[in-house]
């Protein structure tokens, strides 16, 4: 650790409760940070890791407030400034960069004026001068052709370049704290890691004292000095990274860092013996133009993928947002058209099936959604929703029987039969996934297509739920294909991996060749930016 | 954007017809012209004879869609759909019951219609931004809770109150301004005054109630909070950030009645005494005049369209992120 | 006596069953139950609500006709029964004769002499010209100046019997509900000051005329008090009309997509580039003109009149369904593409499964907050379209009618300020009451609030 002399911003006993009721949201929160290091704050969502940043920034909602503690930046204390001197504080000594860019920046404002904002704010700097310091700011943060994007909106630049923005901006008046709360949360992986290389080098460049707030180990792993973790309002635990990694001392903590992915052992590959056979299909959707809306081409959202599935085995799709492996997931569903090529299941071809004719084909393939909140219908109960498909598929089940099957599999997915009366929104994230594989798992299906069944949840939940699916396949001999962004998953559960860029399978091949011998750039690409531990 | 505007000027066209379809049918079919001669000459036992002598003179003794006695195009033309409805498209709208010539009237009664509505419109719309901007710097305090009760208990009361209250008030008891008038020389704005004061303090209630939700809307978005953490204060993040960013759903709401202000407003005009086209369709509903209240149907829906067109215009000047395709 | 059931009591009466049987339904629904929780635990909902329930049991009891048989002229002995002409119901009934007592013309509020002069003989014979005095106002009184006095002894009496009904009225409810949650209270008393209200008026009417007298003669707070049945049903009957148009159409257009979508994007952008006021005008118009050529079908005026208003409700339904359905459209656009839907797809559920169980529930919420909404628009502009000459037909009471008299009214010197005060009044409190609750049900059932309080 630094010296004393290099505290730039203390945070002490840290208190902050709901103003309502009283309860208490962080519990005595103490941190500081040093020049030229980054603190990272970890914690899954919940934990109060970002209310903490916004009570030290004195911008919490009115439903929270402050009840103890100080923050201090030099030898001010920020809960005894007036409004005024406060706002002083904010952007020119301690400024901060939030998750979403997109939405953090004003949509109708361009983004040379909304950096030229918080130098107004703070400096004397007009005109022509500020211009050219915005534009030096946009080179310093690595903005391609700084001049011309300066009179560009938000949306006219991509999600990194919008998240060099929200920097840039933060570091126009050259604070002494940067605050990033979840910075590359909203990012793909491989701009992730160009944008957290930024933030270590102006780190470093600058001497800036870092407060990183993230929920991701691969983050804090590669990029901070210093860390710690939060639980239900309190740090359990704090070390400098490498100790924390090697021998961590709380049970939690060790959950978090059991998540992080291992890239020795991999899934031995399964039989061979095909369900689904995918050949050179293509979903391509219409782009319209001129007066008469004519069709002038066509957006290839998946362009001529061949794959197949055996039986038991799971088949890991990775790829990027946008890159149509959704799509694809949607079109082996017969929810999409297909525009060529065949879908074969069990050897016969089912893209062109009308919807009479695919029934007996939805009994054996079913889908598990990202989203747990929304995949269920918040006016039906568990027991309707899992035996929603048992009676449109007419398994010629009687009531009795089907009961018992609900029982059956909510126990099976360690949720108890006694749930079978509640209704969706008073469960959490896993376990609202949990009922979605009893759902599909209630037809007896031999393929569920799993669209980032795990994306949407906590690290320490997201092993437990990958843990019951690996389970239910040895016991059902059920093939997953595994639709996902989320490289670190893929080791411990995928036989088979295809990876996706812009509609075209670059490569496939078993888990261990794709993880460990790369051949296409972009798989190299996406798997450098795999966090691990080395 | 040209081809844009082209497009929605052809989908225009379909809408129209239809419109013009559904008043004939209302017009002339589920009330054909022998009823509409009955109520005209106003006596329950009228003569044939009569019947067909007010339906030459009216133009009403043609077939309804197809004229199997006359020649070639005549069988399309010679009939009342023909002579009736699709003449509107050309702008041609011809005579009142009365013996009116439309077209005229329309073309001298739009301007003072125009003169109440345009003020009413922009002073309105002025009005609401300012109470609602107001009423946000006191957001979560008491002020701000008992104005939304005062808008919403303003927006309790019927327009007519506004109208007859306000000629009570400052017309009759405090004799400011006359009472209800027009006339085209010398101190117009003396008539104009009353009308459009009682148009905006009308519109006050449901407008400012509107516009504080979008504002608080927008308050609410994450930009705010960036602003925020720059360590903008509250009145420039009020008028720098949410305002402009909110002028675009008011934008939507607002732009799509420019057109329709030719029209202006029935009410206002009739208890006014001001001899717009508000008071020409309350006078042609009052005498069932259908000829007048047919016209002034397409003329409404011509505008409606055009203020739909003009709201995706204005949509992409207002907002960076629109592009019309 | 000989119960004549109009259509629109009967459509009234179905209604409420069917609201109550809706309502009902819901409980089953947790997270509703907890929305209306909300509504309901907040002061002003329940003192908007109450307002509106006395309101609907007004109109529910003016809905209930009969006609009373007349005593047979003397020396005529028929068994056959004869009913009188005019249709009472039970509300005139309980205001105990209000509607019966007519003056010449207008006089103002609780005055004894009529408004206007008039050619009068004296004691002598001699023809003077001078303000007559009232039938039915203060003629137990021995000196007019006693009036008073009189009035303040006759309200503290009507008041005490007023309190006196309202404590056998709340005391069940108190016994039954004093251990909610819900702040009752607040119910209590609204419901103590409308019963004293409601004492007052009937037993001072006897004596004087509260509100004054119209044109006509009629009592001023009695029209006031009819106008509420037509008030009620016009915004309940047109919703009615309007929901099953513009709920189906919105819905098939957001989940069929393609051609039907189309379809249904012409039709309300078609109707809806119609100015709104001309096609009702017109269509009432015509409407008109049918019942003027046809005027053998109805039996007595009552039933005309009743035509003419249903007819109205339906032409406000049919014309006004554009917005409610482009609503439901685009939320249905949005829930198609939600997980749930995708997954009854992916198990082959039916379209009409898709559509009843999972699409139609979840935009329940639009429909309620439009019922409310549109519920006190439609009042106001019943007032707007009897102005116009195109509303509730004028041997009906109405708001609209009352109001459309004022102009000439407030001219006279003195002007005639009471009919329309009493209009006022009225329409005034309910459309505040509905305005106010259909605030705190969007508030409670709209995502977008709702996700605004859980941010918070």
């Amino acid at each position: 650790m630094s010296g004393q002399a290099d505290v730039r911003m203390r945070i002490q006993d840290l208190r902050v409760a709901l103003a309502e009721s009283g309860v208490e949201i962080l519990k005595g929160v103490s941190v500081e940070l040093h020049a030229g290091r980054i603190f990272a704050l970890v914690g899954e969502s919940g934990s109060g890791k970002s209310v903490t940043s916004m009570a030290a920034m004195r911008l919490l909602p009115e439903a929270l407030e402050i009840t103890g503690g100080a923050v201090q930046v030099g030898d001010q204390d920020l809960f005894d400034l007036s409004e005024s001197a406060m706002r002083d504080v904010r952007g020119r000594r301690v400024a901060m960069i939030f998750q979403n860019a997109m939405t953090a920046l004003n949509p109708v404002q361009t983004v040379g004026q909304q950096v030229a904002e918080t130098l107004k704010l703070h400096t004397v700097l007009r005109g022509d001068p500020l211009r050219q310091r915005v534009v030096q700011l946009f080179t310093e943060v690595g903005i391609p052709d700084p001049d011309q994007r300066f009179s560009f909106y938000p949306h006219q630049l991509s999600g990194g370049q919008q998240q060099r923005v929200m920097i840039a901006m933060a570091l126009a008046c050259e604070p002494e704290v940067l605050i990033a709360d979840e910075p590359t949360t909203a990012l793909d992986v491989t701009i992730q890691e160009q944008v957290l290389k930024l933030i270590r080098d102006l780190t470093q460049s600058r001497q800036l004292a870092v407060l990183l707030i993230t929920h991701d180990m691969g983050v804090v792993s590669n990029t901070a000095d210093d860390v710690a973790v939060m639980y239900r309002g309190e740090i359990i635990e704090r070390a400098s990274v490498d100790d924390f990694f090697h021998h961590p001392k709380e049970e939690y903590s060790r959950r978090l860092i059991d998540a992080l992915p291992d890239l020795t052992h991999f899934q031995s590959a399964a039989a061979e013996q095909p369900l689904l056979k995918l050949d050179d299909v293509k979903v391509h959707f219409p782009i319209r133009k001129g007066v008469l809306q004519r069709t002038v081409d066509y957006t290839r959202a998946v362009d001529g993928v061949s794959l197949h599935i055996g039986r038991a085995e799971t088949y890991a799709l990775v790829g990027e947002s946008g890159s149509g492996k959704s799509t694809l997931g949607r079109a082996i569903l017969n929810l999409e058209s297909v525009a060529g090529g065949s879908v074969q299941f069990n050897g016969e071809e089912i893209q062109h099936l009308g919807r009479k004719a695919m029934l007996p084909y939805r009994k054996q393939i079913q889908v598990i959604f990202q989203n747990p909140y929304s995949s269920m219908n918040p006016r039906l109960s568990v027991g309707e929703i899992i035996s929603e498909g048992m009676e449109s598929l007419g398994l010629g089940l009687s009531k009795e029987e089907r009961n018992k099957r609900i029982d059956d599999l909510l126990t099976r997915v360690q949720l108890g039969p006694e749930v079978v009366s509640r209704y969706p929104h008073e469960f959490s994230g896993g376990q609202l996934q949990r009922i979605a594989i009893a759902r599909a798992l209630a037809v007896e299906p031999e393929l569920i297509i799993c669209d980032e069944p795990t994306s949407a949840l906590d690290v320490s939940i997201r092993s437990e739920v990958l843990d019951l699916l690996q389970e239910l396949q040895r016991e059902f001999a059920v093939s997953y294909l595994f639709i996902t962004h989320d490289l670190s998953i893929v080791p411990t559960l995928a036989h088979q991996v295809g990876v996706m860029q812009l509609g075209k399978l670059v490569e496939q091949g078993t888990a261990e060749q794709i993880l460990t011998r790369p051949q296409h750039p972009y798989t190299q690409a996406l798997l450098k930016s795999v966090p691990r531990i080395d | 954007m040209l081809a844009y505007i082209i497009r929605r000027l052809i989908y225009a066209i379909p809408i129209l017809i239809g419109v013009n379809l559904l008043t004939f049918t209302l017009f002339f079919v589920v009330n054909s012209p022998d009823d509409m001669a009955v109520s005209q000459l106003g006596d329950k036992y009228v003569t044939p004879e009569a019947i067909q002598k007010w339906k030459v003179k009216n133009g009403y003794d043609k077939p309804l869609f197809i004229n199997d006695e006359a020649e070639g195009l005549g069988a399309v033309t010679e009939t009342i759909f023909f002579n009736k409805s699709v003449r509107l498209f050309a702008f041609d709208f011809g005579r009142s019951e009365s013996g009116r010539d439309i077209t005229t009237d329309v073309s001298t009664r739009m301007w003072p219609s125009l003169a109440v509505a345009l003020p009413t419109f922009a002073v309105g719309i002025w009005v609401n931004i300012c109470v609602a901007l107001m009423v946000v710097m006191f957001h979560g305090t008491r002020l701000d809770r008992w104005a939304v009760f005062v808008f919403v208990a303003l927006m309790s009361i019927s327009y007519l109150f506004y109208i007859i209250g306000g000629q009570y008030l400052v017309a009759k008891t405090w004799k400011l301004v006359p009472v209800s008038g027009f006339h085209s020389e010398g101190q117009i704005w003396r008539f104009l005054i009353l009308p459009v004061l009682v148009g905006v303090v009308a519109g006050i209630g449901s407008g400012a109630r509107w516009y504080r939700t979008l504002f608080l809307e927008e308050a609410n978005q994450d930009y705010v909070r960036t602003a925020r953490a720059k360590g903008a204060s509250e009145i420039s993040i009020l008028f720098r950030h949410i305002l402009p960013n909110a002028l675009i759903p008011i934008l939507t709401g607002v732009v799509v009645l420019i057109p329709a202000l030719f029209m202006g407003s029935l009410l206002i005009e009739s208890f006014f005494g001001i001899p717009g086209l508000g008071s020409y369709m309350l006078d042609a509903i009052k005498s069932q005049d259908f000829a007048i209240v047919r016209t002034m149907v397409f003329i409404g829906s011509i505008l409606y369209i055009i203020g739909l067109i003009l709201t995706d215009i204005s949509y992409t000047w207002a907002d960076p992120r629109v592009r019309l395709n | 006596m000989k119960p004549v059931l109009l259509w629109s009591d009967a459509l009234i009466f179905m209604l409420v069953i069917a609201l109550v049987i809706f309502f009902y339904k819901l409980r089953e629904d947790p997270q509703t139950r907890e929305r209306w929780g909300q509504v309901f635990s907040s002061r002003l909902g329940m003192i908007a609500f109450t307002i509106i329930i006395t309101y609907v049991g007004v109109a529910l009891l003016d809905s209930l006709h009969f006609r009373r048989a007349l005593e047979n002229p003397e020396g005529l002995q028929t068994e056959e029964v004869f009913y009188d002409n005019k249709v009472t119901s039970v509300l005139d009934v309980m205001l105990d004769g209000m509607g019966d007592r007519f003056e010449r013309t207008y006089s103002a509020p609780f005055a004894l002499k009529s408004f206007e002069k008039q050619n009068m003989k004296d004691e002598q014979g001699n023809s003077i010209r001078d303000f007559p005095q009232l039938k039915h106002a203060g003629t137990h009184l021995a000196d007019p100046s006693e009036r008073g006095a009189d009035l303040l002894a006759k309200s503290l009496v009507a008041l005490l019997w007023g309190v006196l009904i309202a404590a056998i009225v709340i005391a069940p409810q108190w016994l039954l509900l004093r251990n909610s949650y819900n702040p009752w209270h607040a119910s209590w008393g609204v419901q103590l000051v409308v019963i004293c209200f409601f004492t007052w008026l009937v037993s001072i009417s006897h004596h004087y005329h509260v509100l004054g007298t119209d044109k006509g003669g009629a009592d001023v707070a009695y029209q006031s008090i009819k106008g509420i049945r037509t008030g009620v049903l016009l915004g309940t009957l047109s919703t009615l009309v309007m929901l099953p148009i513009a709920v189906s159409l919105g819905v098939m257009a957001g989940y069929f997509k393609g051609w039907v979508d189309d379809v249904v994007q012409y039709l309300y952008t078609t109707l809806s580039s119609i100015p709104g006021i001309l096609l009702i005008a017109a269509s009432v118009l015509l409407f008109q003109v049918y019942i003027d050529l046809n005027p053998d079908f109805f039996s007595i005026g009552m039933e005309k009149a009743d035509a003419k208003f249903i007819a109205l409700c339906f032409i406000l339904g049919v014309t006004s369904w554009s917005t409610l359905c482009r609503l439901i459209r685009a939320e249905t656009l949005k829930i198609s593409q939600l997980g749930y839907v995708q997954a009854a797809h992916a198990f082959g559920v039916s379209h009409f499964r898709i559509l009843s169980r999972h699409i139609l529930p979840n935009v329940v919420h639009i429909i309620l907050i439009t019922f409310v909404l549109d519920f006190s628009a439609l009042v106001l502009a019943e007032a707007v379209l009897s102005y116009i000459g195109v509303g509730i037909d004028p041997s009906m009471g109405s708001w609209g009618n009352m109001i459309n008299g004022a102009r000439s009214e407030l001219s006279r010197e003195p002007a005639v300020w009471w009919t329309l005060t009493g209009a006022f009044f009225f329409m005034f409190i309910l459309v505040l009451a509905a305005n106010l609750f259909s605030d705190l049900v969007r508030d409670a059932f709209d995502p977008r609030t709702i996700n605004r309080r859980a941010d918070s």
